[in-house]
C-alpha cells in the first residue's frame, strides 16, 4: 500500500506531535554538529572514505541537517551508488510510508539507486544490533555446548545462566559475584517463577512478553507476578525493566524501548568487556604461553583463554608499543598470572617472541561457527579441565582483539586499514560473516582514497597520493575468499589508476592469474578482471562525455571514436569558448606526461607501444585539442596498452 | 607521481597464505597431522586432539588450493580403514548359516540358532555404523572449512556425504570373501532381517531394536551422493525385497485360509495382519513402508480372493446378511473400503442379496395370492369378497371386508419395509453410513420393487388401508412413521404415474364414501408426496379435497336456499351434493367405466328429476356455463321402508309394522322406488325394472343382488329364490316378511366401491389406459423439447425425454419411437434427410 502525499503529511504531523509529547523518539533528530556536517558533505560529493570514517566515528547516520536532509537522502539525490549502499549497510533507515523514506525514494537520481533503496525497505532493514541481542537471548535455551556457569534456583525451577552477563547487566550481581566469584549455585527468594523468567529474559536482552509469560496452570496470578517483577527489578538494580513492561502495549514504543534497551545492554557488556577481558589480558613469551594456568573460578568468569602470537618479523616495533601500554595486569581480584612474565628464555638471543592471552567466555565465542563447532565437538578444547584451556588463534593479537571487540560488542567500525586484510582472513577462518563484510567495506571505502570520482588525469595540483592498500593483495584476497565486493573494488581501483599500473610486471602476473581462474580456458573466454577494468575505464571516461551530451561520439562497443572527438573538439576550439581553460589543461597534461614518460623508462622500456605515434602530449605525450579530445585519446591509449599486454601474454580476450 | 605511491602499507598477509602454491612438503606435513588425527579419532581417542590444530591444518590446505588433494586423501584413508578394520569384524559375524539362508537354502540350524546368529550380525553391523557416524561427525567438524569452501565451490558432495557413500560401497556392498559368488553384505542383511521378520510373523519374539537400527542406517544412506529422497538405500535395496517377501508370505497365508477356514476367520486374520504390519513399520522397519506393505496385504489378503470368500457357503456375505452378523459385515466393509473405494464387490453382493430377498417376497406374495383365489369360487371377484364376508357366521372383524388381495398387498408392503429396516440397521451399524452403499441399496430396492408389477397398486393400497383403518388409535408420532414408510416406498417406485392413478382412485373412494379416518392425516400424506415427487403430482389430489370442501358448503347453501323459498310442498327429500370437477377425479376408476354407455340414459323418477332441476337452477345461478352430470352410481340415499304386519304372525318382529331406514346406493333407491307403486304381492320382472330405470344390466343385477339375495338387507324377494346373481327373467317382489333388529339398515357394500386389488383384467385395463396417457405425455414432452431445440438427433432426443420424465415414470423406448412416428405423421416433426445420424426437425 502506498500512502498519498497528504496522508503522509498527516502522519508526519502526528509523529511530530508524539515526539513533542515525548511519547516516541524521533528517528531522525536534528543534528548541527560539525561531524554530522562533514558526513553530509561527504555524502554530497560521494566521498566513500569520509563517509566510512564518519560512520566509524559514531555519527548518527539517521540524523537530519538544518534542511531536513538525512545523509541517505543526500547520497541518493546526488547519485552516489556506493555511498548509498554503504549507508544502508550501516543501518540507515529507508522505510516506505514514512516522510523521510519516501523522500529518499523520489529523490533518487537514477533507477539503480531507487531499486537499491527498495531492496532495503523496512522488511529487510534490520536493527543492526538484532543479531547481537538474539545471540544473548539464545544463550538461555541453547543446549550445546554448555556455556553456563551459574544456576539460579527457586523451589520449582532453575535457570542456567552466565556470570559475566549477570555481572555486566545487573549491579546487584556485579557486587555479589565480585565478592564470591566461584559461586555456582544461587538460591532465589520465593517470588513467582514468571517474574524471574521475565527478569532473566530482560537481562538477556530478550523482548518482554506482552502477557508476561503467565500460563494458565500457573499458581501465580497477574498481580503476584507484577509485584514479583517489581521486587526483582529493584533488587537487581534493573529499574528500567519496569518501564519496559509498562510500554508493552504500544508496538512502536515497545520497539524503540527494546532498541534502547539492547543498545544500553550492549554498552554495559562493552564496558564490562573493556574493564575485565581487555584489562586482564596477559602478555607473555610465546614459549611459555602454554604454561599459563588460570583456574576456573577466576574473577572475570572466563572459561577459556585465547592466544594470539605476535609476528616475529615485526615484533620489535609493535611489541614495544603494546608492552608499554597494556602490561598492566596485576594480581587483582584473584586473577592468577602465568609464571612466565619475569623469566626470559635464555636460549633466544634476541627478544623472545611474544604472545597475548585473552581470558574470554565461550558463551560469546560461539557466535563464531568455528568456536561453536569446536566447543560442541569431543576434541580436546571441549574437555573440562582444571585450568582454562588455551586455544591458539592464528592471527596477530591486534586482529584477535578486533575480533573479540566485534564478538562482545558488535562493533567493527574501527578496523584500521592496515589490519583490514588480516581481519578479513581471520574472520573468514572463524566463519564470522558480518565481520568479514565489515572488513571488506573498510578496504573498499577507506582504501579507495579520498578522491573517488575526480579523474586523476585532470588532477591539477599534483598532490601526491599515498596509497593505503596494496591492490594486488586486495584482489587476491577477493578471489580467494570469494568476495565480489573486493573484486569489483579492485577492478575499479585499477581502472582509475590504470596508467600507473599497466606497465608493472606484477600487473601482468595478475592478468595471467585472472585468466587462469577459469578452468579449461577457451580462446573465446574473456578475462574477468580485464573485462571489469574495461568496464570501469569506460565509466571513468564516459561519465565526462555523457555530461557533455556527446554520447553520439561513442560507437556501439562503447569505445570512442577518437577522430570524431577530434573533429568536435576542433570545432569547439574554433569557437574559442574554452580558450580560457586551455592553460590549465596543458598544465594538467604536463603532469601526466611526466608520469607517463617516467613510467615506461623505469619499468619496461621495451613494452613501449610501437603503434602509437610519439611526441603527442596526452598520455603518450600528444597535445590534444581540448579536454574531451584528451580524454578520448587517453582512453584509446589505455585500451591499446591492454591489447598489447594481451598480445604479449598470448592471451585472447 | 610514482614517487608518492606508498603502496604496500597494508601488510602482506602473513605466513605465505597468499603465495600462489605452497610446496608439496607443506601439504605433506599438514596431511600427516590430519592423518594421524583421523586414526586417533577412529580409535576414539579424540579427546587428546586439538581441534584448533587440526582445523588450522585443513584450513591452510584449502586456502592453498589443495582442497582436492585433502578430499581425496581423506577418502582414501577411510577406504583403507574400512578394509583393514571394519570389514574383518563383519565378515567374522557372517556365519555359514547366514550365507545359507541368503542363498535360499534350507537352514540347517533351528529357528532359535538362526535368530541368535542373525541378531549378532545385526548388532555388529549396527555398531560399525554408529561408530562410523560418530567418527564422520568429528571429521566433518575438523574439515568444516573444506566442506564450506572447497566442496561448495567445486560442487562436490560434502565429506560427510562422501564417506557415507564409502560406507555403502565398502561395507554394505563389499563382496564376501567366503563365497565366490557375488554376494555382498547387504544381501546378508536383507535376508537376516527378512528371516527375523518371518519369525515374528510366526509368533516368535525378536529383537526389534537391532533391526530398527539397521533400517535407520539404510534410511540415511543413498544410492548416490546427490542424496535424492527416492534414492535411499532403504527404498532401493531393502524395501522391494521386503515387499516381495511379504507378498509371497501373504499369498500363501491367504490360500491356506481359503482352503481351511471360513470367511469370518479370514476377516479376523486379515484385520490382525494389517495391524501387525502397521505396528512393524513403526517399531521394526520404517514408517515409510507403511502404506506400501498395507497395499501388499490388501492385495494379497483381500483383493486376491475376495469373491471366493464372499461366496463361501455358510459364512460368505449371504450368510452374514441373512444371519445379521454385524461384526463380520463391519470388518468386511472396512477391508473392502481399503482395497476399493467404490466397494464394488460389497455393493454388488448387497444389491444381489437385496434383490433376491425382494424377489422372494414378491414370489411368496404372488403365491399366497394364488391360494386365496383358488379357495374362493370362481364367480368373479366381486362375489367372492362379499361371500367371504357373508359366509362367516360372525362378520364384525374389519378384515373380513378386505379382500385377500388387499391383505396380500399389505403383507407385501410390510415385508418390504421389514427388509428395508434390516438393511438400514446394517447400513448404519456396519457400513459407517456409506453414501455409495446407500445409493446402491436404494437402487436395488427400487429394482425389485419395480420388478413386481403390482407394486404401485400395492403401495397405494397400503396407504389406503392405513388411512382408512390403520391409524385409528395411533399417536401422531406413530402415524408419522407410517407415513414416512409410505413415502420411502413411493420413492422407490419408478412408474409414479401408475401410482398416481391408483392413489387417485383410492382417494376418490375414500372421500366419496367418507371412509377416510382423518382429513389431517390425508393432507399430511399429500404434503409429503408433494415434497417427494413434486407439485404437479399432487395438484389433482388437492383438487379433490377442494371439491369435497366446496360440495359441503354448496349443500348447506342449497338447503338454506330451499328453506328461504319456503316452498315445502314437494316431497321432503333432503339433498346432499358432491360436485366433482371432471379433471380431478378419476371417473372411470370409481366404477363408472363399465356403465359409461348407460350413464346418460338412466331414467330418474319424477321426484328426483324435480329435485335435480331445482338444484341445477340454484347451482347455475352463480356459475354460468357449467354442465352438471348426475352420477347415480356414486351417490347414496336413505330410504324409509315400511313393512306391514305380516298376517299370521302374532309374535316376533313380524307381528308388528316395522319401519326401517335403508341406506342404499342411489341406484338401489331407483330400483326400490319402482316397488312403491306396486300393489301388495305384485312383482316386477328384471326386464321391467331395467326398462323403468334404464340401468345397465350388470349394474342392475348387482343392485338387485344386494337387495334380494344378501340376507342383511333382503327387502326384495327374488324368484327363483336362489343365491345366484339376478339375471333377465327373474322376478322380484317386496319382501314383506323382512325383519331386522336394527332400525337403520345399510345396504351391503357392493364391491367395486370398496378399495381392493384389481383383477388381472382390470389391471390390464388400467395399464392400457396408463399407456395411452403416457403416450400423450411423451408427445407433449417431445413437442416441448423440439420446440426449444428446433433440431435434435434421435438419441439425444430420447435421452432428453427420459431425463425430463424420470420423476414420473420410465418411458419405454419403443413407445417413444411410436410417438415420434405419430408426431411425424401429424407433421409436428420431420426427419432431416441430410444428417449423418437420424435427426428430427420441429415444424412450427
Amino acid at each position: 500500500m502506498v500512502f498519498r502525499k497528504d496522508e503522509l503529511e498527516i502522519q508526519l504531523k502526528d509523529e511530530h506531535k508524539m515526539i513533542q509529547d515525548g511519547k516516541i523518539r524521533d528517528d531522525s533528530p536534528l543534528d548541527v554538529s560539525d561531524e554530522f556536517g562533514a558526513l553530509c558533505r561527504a555524502c554530497r560529493v560521494g566521498d566513500l572514505k569520509g563517509c566510512q570514517e564518519a560512520i566509524a566515528a559514531g555519527v548518527n547516520i539517521n540524523a537530519r541537517d538544518s534542511f531536513d536532509y538525512t545523509p541517505l537522502i543526500l547520497a541518493s539525490l546526488c547519485g552516489h551508488y556506493q555511498v548509498v549502499q554503504l549507508l544502508l549497510e550501516a543501518g540507515a533507515l529507508c522505510e516506505r510510508d514514512t516522510f523521510q523514506g519516501e523522500r529518499c525514494l523520489y529523490n533518487a537520481l537514477n533507477d539503480r539507486i531507487r531499486n537499491l533503496l527498495l531492496q532495503y525497505d523496512y522488511s529487510k532493514s534490520t536493527d543492526p544490533l538484532q543479531p547481537f541481542a538474539s545471540h544473548i537471548s539464545s544463550l538461555l535455551t541453547r543446549p550445546v555446548p554448555k556455556t553456563s556457569d551459574i544456576a539460579l534456583n527457586t523451589a520449582t525451577s532453575s535457570w542456567n545462566l552466565h556470570k559475566f552477563i549477570l555481572s555486566a547487566r545487573s549491579p546487584y550481581f556485579q557486587k555479589k559475584l565480585a565478592a564470591a566469584p566461584e559461586t555456582a549455585m544461587w538460591k532465589l527468594a520465593t517470588i513467582p517463577n514468571e517474574a524471574y523468567q521475565v527478569a532473566i529474559q530482560y537481562l538477556y536482552l530478550g523482548a518482554v512478553p506482552t502477557d508476561l509469560g503467565i500460563i494458565s496452570e500457573s499458581s501465580a496470578n497477574l498481580d503476584q507476578v507484577l509485584t514479583g517483577i517489581d521486587k526483582v527489578s529493584k533488587q537487581l538494580g534493573i529499574e528500567s525493566l519496569w518501564e519496559s513492561i509498562l510500554s508493552g502495549n504500544d508496538r512502536r514504543l515497545a520497539r524503540q524501548r527494546h532498541q534502547d534497551e539492547v543498545t544500553a545492554g550492549r554498552d554495559q557488556i562493552e564496558r564490562w568487556y573493556r574493564s575485565n577481558v581487555l584489562k586482564y589480558k596477559v602478555e607473555i613469551d610465546t614459549s611459555k604461553a602454554q604454561d599459563v594456568k588460570w583456574t576456573r573460578d577466576n574473577g572475570i568468569f572466563a572459561d577459556v583463554l585465547l592466544r594470539a602470537d605476535e609476528e616475529s618479523e615485526e615484533q620489535t616495533k609493535s611489541e614495544e608499543d603494546t608492552s608499554k601500554t597494556r602490561n598492566t595486569s596485576g594480581l587483582l581480584n584473584g586473577i592468577p598470572i602465568g609464571p612466565a612474565m619475569s623469566s626470559r628464555s635464555p636460549s633466544t638471543s634476541r627478544k623472545p617472541k611474544k604472545s597475548v592471552l585473552f581470558p574470554v567466555h565461550r558463551a560469546m565465542l560461539i557466535r563464531s561457527e568455528y568456536f561453536q563447532t569446536m566447543f560442541s565437538s569431543e576434541f580436546m578444547e571441549a574437555q573440562a579441565t582444571e585450568y582454562l584451556q588455551i586455544i591458539l588463534v592464528d592471527c596477530s593479537p591486534e586482529v584477535l582483539e578486533i575480533i573479540l571487540n566485534y564478538v562482545y560488542t558488535e562493533k567493527a567500525e574501527n578496523i584500521p586499514i592496515d589490519l583490514a586484510i588480516d581481519v578479513l582472513f581471520a574472520a573468514d577462518m572463524l566463519f564470522i560473516e558480518k565481520l568479514k563484510t565489515k572488513a571488506a567495506i573498510v578496504i573498499s571505502t577507506i582504501g579507495n582514497g579520498p578522491t573517488s570520482l575526480v579523474d586523476r588525469t585532470h588532477t591539477e595540483n599534483g598532490e601526491q597520493e599515498v596509497e593505503q592498500i596494496n591492490v594486488y593483495d586486495v584482489i587476491r584476497a577477493g578471489w580467494l575468499l570469494k568476495i565480489q565486493r573486493l573484486e569489483e573494488f579492485s577492478a575499479r581501483y585499477l581502472a582509475y589508476r590504470l596508467e600507473e599500473y599497466i606497465d608493472e610486471e606484477e600487473f601482468e602476473e595478475l592478468i595471467k592469474e585472472s585468466a587462469g581462474r577459469i578452468e579449461k580456458r577457451q580462446e573465446t573466454d574473456t578475462i574477468e578482471l580485464l573485462d571489469d577494468i574495461r568496464y570501469y575505464l569506460s565509466e571513468r571516461f564516459r561519465l565526462r562525455f555523457e555530461d557533455s551530451g556527446l554520447e553520439d561520439i561513442m560507437d556501439e562497443d562503447g569505445e570512442i571514436n577518437a577522430e570524431a572527438v577530434q573533429a568536435i573538439s576542433d570545432s569547439a576550439a574554433n569557437d574559442e569558448a574554452i580558450d580560457v581553460e586551455m592553460p590549465k589543461l596543458s598544465k594538467a597534461l604536463g603532469d601526466l606526461n611526466v608520469d607517463n614518460e617516467q613510467n615506461p623508462s623505469q619499468k619496461d622500456p621495451a613494452s613501449d607501444p610501437p603503434m602509437l605515434p610519439a611526441g603527442v602530449r596526452t598520455l603518450d605525450g600528444e597535445i590534444a585539442g581540448d579536454e574531451f579530445a584528451a580524454d578520448a585519446i587517453n582512453y584509446q591509449v589505455l585500451l591499446g596498452k591492454i591489447d598489447t599486454l594481451l598480445e604479449r601474454l598470448k592471451l585472447d580476450a | 607521481m610514482i614517487s608518492g605511491r606508498g603502496r604496500g602499507k597494508i601488510r602482506a598477509p602473513r605466513r605465505g597464505v597468499l603465495g600462489a602454491h605452497g610446496d608439496g612438503d607443506e601439504f605433506g606435513a599438514m596431511w600427516e597431522i590430519l592423518r594421524s588425527a583421523l586414526r586417533e579419532i577412529h580409535e576414539k581417542n579424540a579427546s587428546k586432539l586439538s581441534f584448533e590444530q587440526l582445523y588450522r591444518a585443513s584450513y591452510k590446505i584449502v586456502l592453498k588450493k589443495q582442497g582436492d588433494r585433502l578430499y581425496e586423501h581423506v577418502k582414501e584413508f577411510e577406504e583403507q580403514w574400512f578394509a583393514s578394520q571394519v570389514m574383518p569384524v563383519i565378515r567374522k559375524l557372517i556365519t555359514n548359516n547366514l550365507i545359507n539362508i541368503t542363498q535360499g537354502g534350507i537352514a540347517s540350524a533351528t529357528a532359535n540358532e538362526r535368530r541368535l546368529t542373525g541378531e549378532e550380525f545385526l548388532k555388529g553391523l549396527k555398531l560399525s555404523w554408529q561408530d562410523h557416524v560418530t567418527v564422520m561427525n568429528m571429521t566433518t567438524d575438523v574439515l568444516m572449512y573444506m566442506d564450506r569452501i572447497y566442496c561448495h565451490d567445486n560442487r562436490k558432495a560434502s565429506i560427510f556425504t562422501t564417506t557415507m557413500g564409502l560406507f555403502r560401497d565398502h561395507i554394505l556392498r563389499a563382496p564376501l570373501a567366503a563365497t565366490s559368488e557375488n554376494m555382498i553384505t547387504a544381501d546378508i542383511l536383507n535376508s537376516v532381517v527378512l528371516d527375523q521378520i518371518g519369525m515374528e510373523r510366526d509368533g516368535d519374539v525378536i529383537n526389534k531394536y537391532h533391526i530398527r537400527s539397521c533400517m535407520s542406517m539404510l534410511e540415511r544412506l543413498y544410492e548416490t551422493d546427490e542424496e535424492a529422497e527416492n534414492d535411499k538405500l532403504y527404498l532401493t535395496m531393502f524395501e522391494p525385497e521386503f515387499l516381495a517377501n511379504s507378498r509371497t508370505f501373504y499369498k500363501k497365508e491367504c490360500s491356506a485360509l481359503l482352503r481351511d477356514s471360513d470367511a469370518s476367520t479370514w476377516l479376523r486374520q486379515t484385520k490382525k495382519r494389517l495391524a501387525e504390519e502397521a505396528a512393524r513399520c513403526q517399531t521394526t522397519i520404517s514408517p515409510l513402508t507403511a502404506p506400501k506393505i498395507a497395499k501388499v496385504v490388501e492385495e494379497e489378503m483381500i483383493s486376491a480372493h475376495l469373491s471366493e470368500f464372499l461366496q463361501m457357503e455358510g459364512s460368505g456375505i449371504k450368510a452374514m446378511i441373512n444371519n445379521d452378523r454385524f461384526e463380520d459385515l463391519e470388518a468386511l466393509y472396512q477391508q473392502i473400503s481399503r482395497v476399493d473405494p467404490a466397494k464394488v464387490p460389497l455393493k454388488k453382493a448387497l444389491q444381489s442379496q437385496v434383490v433376491s430377498l425382494g424377489m422372494e417376497i414378491n414370489k411368496s406374495i404372488t403365491e399366497t395370492d394364488f391360494t386365496t383365489v383358488q379357495a374362493a369360487p370362481e364367480n368373479g371377484e366381486t362375489v367372492e369378497a362379499v361371500e367371504g364376508g357373508a359366509s362367516k357366521p360372525k362378520p364384525p372383524s374389519k378384515k373380513s371386508t378386505i379382500n385377500a388381495q388387499t391383505l396380500a398387498a399389505i403383507k407385501w408392503v410390510e415385508e418390504v419395509l421389514k427388509l428395508k429396516d434390516k438393511f438400514d440397521v446394517m447400513w448404519e451399524n456396519c457400513f459407517k453410513q456409506d453414501l455409495l452403499l446407500q445409493t446402491a441399496l436404494t437402487k436395488s430396492f427400487a429394482d425389485f420393487i419395480n420388478m413386481f408389477d403390482r407394486s404401485s397398486e400395492y403401495v397405494s393400497l397400503f396407504i389406503d388401508e392405513n388411512l382408512k383403518r390403520g391409524i385409528k388409535g395411533k399417536t401422531e408420532a406413530e402415524i408419522d412413521i407410517v407415513l414416512d414408510k409410505a413415502v420411502i416406498l413411493i420413492r422407490y417406485l419408478q412408474d409414479k404415474d401408475m401410482f398416481e392413478r391408483y392413489y387417485k382412485k383410492h382417494l376418490a373412494r375414500r372421500l366419496l364414501m367418507s371412509k377416510s379416518e382423518s382429513a389431517d392425516v390425508e393432507k399430511a400424506m399429500i404434503t409429503r408426496m408433494k415434497m417427494e415427487i413434486g407439485n404437479a403430482f399432487t395438484q389433482k389430489l388437492e383438487g379433490m379435497f377442494k371439491d369435497m370442501q366446496m360440495s359441503g358448503e354448496l349443500t348447506t347453501q342449497y338447503r338454506e336456499h330451499i328453506r328461504n323459498l319456503g316452498d315445502m310442498d314437494r316431497k321432503n327429500i333432503d339433498l346432499g351434493v358432491q360436485i366433482l370437477t371432471t379433471n380431478h377425479w378419476p371417473v372411470e376408476a370409481v366404477g363408472g367405466s363399465r356403465v359409461e354407455a348407460g350413464r346418460e340414459k338412466c331414467t330418474w323418477p319424477s321426484e328426483i328429476v324435480t329435485l335435480q332441476e331445482s338444484f341445477k337452477a340454484f347451482y347455475l345461478k352463480e356459475r354460468n356455463g357449467r354442465a352438471l352430470t348426475w352420477l347415480g352410481y356414486l351417490g347414496n340415499a336413505d330410504v324409509k321402508v315400511v313393512f306391514p304386519k305380516v298376517s299370521g304372525k302374532e309374535v316376533g318382529p313380524l307381528s308388528k309394522v316395522r319401519r326401517h331406514e335403508l341406506n342404499c346406493s342411489t341406484y338401489a333407491m331407483l330400483v326400490l322406488l319402482q316397488f312403491n307403486d306396486l300393489q301388495d304381492g305384485g312383482s316386477l320382472s328384471f326386464e321391467e325394472i331395467q326398462e323403468a330405470t334404464n340401468m345397465p344390466t350388470q349394474e342392475l343385477s348387482r343392485q338387485l343382488y344386494t337387495l334380494s339375495v344378501v340376507p342383511k338387507a333382503k327387502v326384495l324377494s327374488k324368484t327363483p329364490d336362489d343365491r345366484t346373481h339376478p339375471k333377465a327373467g327373474d322376478r322380484f317382489s317386496f319382501n314383506t316378511s323382512f325383519s331386522s333388529k336394527a332400525i337403520k339398515i345399510k345396504q351391503p357394500v357392493i364391491s367395486g366401491l370398496a378399495n381392493k386389488a384389481e383383477s388381472e383384467e382390470e389391471r390390464r385395463e388400467t395399464e392400457e389406459k396408463n399407456d395411452l396417457y403416457r403416450g400423450l405425455i411423451i408427445d407433449s414432452v417431445i413437442v416441448r423439447i423440439m420446440k426449444a431445440r428446433k433440431e435434435l438427433a434421435h438419441s439425444l432426443l430420447i435421452m432428453e425425454v427420459i431425463t425430463q420424465l424420470s420423476s414420473r415414470f420410465k418411458p419405454d423406448v419403443a413407445m417413444m419411437k411410436k410417438q415420434i412416428e405419430s408426431l411425424i405423421d401429424k407433421e409436428y416433426l420431420m426427419r432431416v434427410e441430410e444428417a449423418d445420424q437420424p435427426t428430427y426437425r420441429y415444424l412450427a
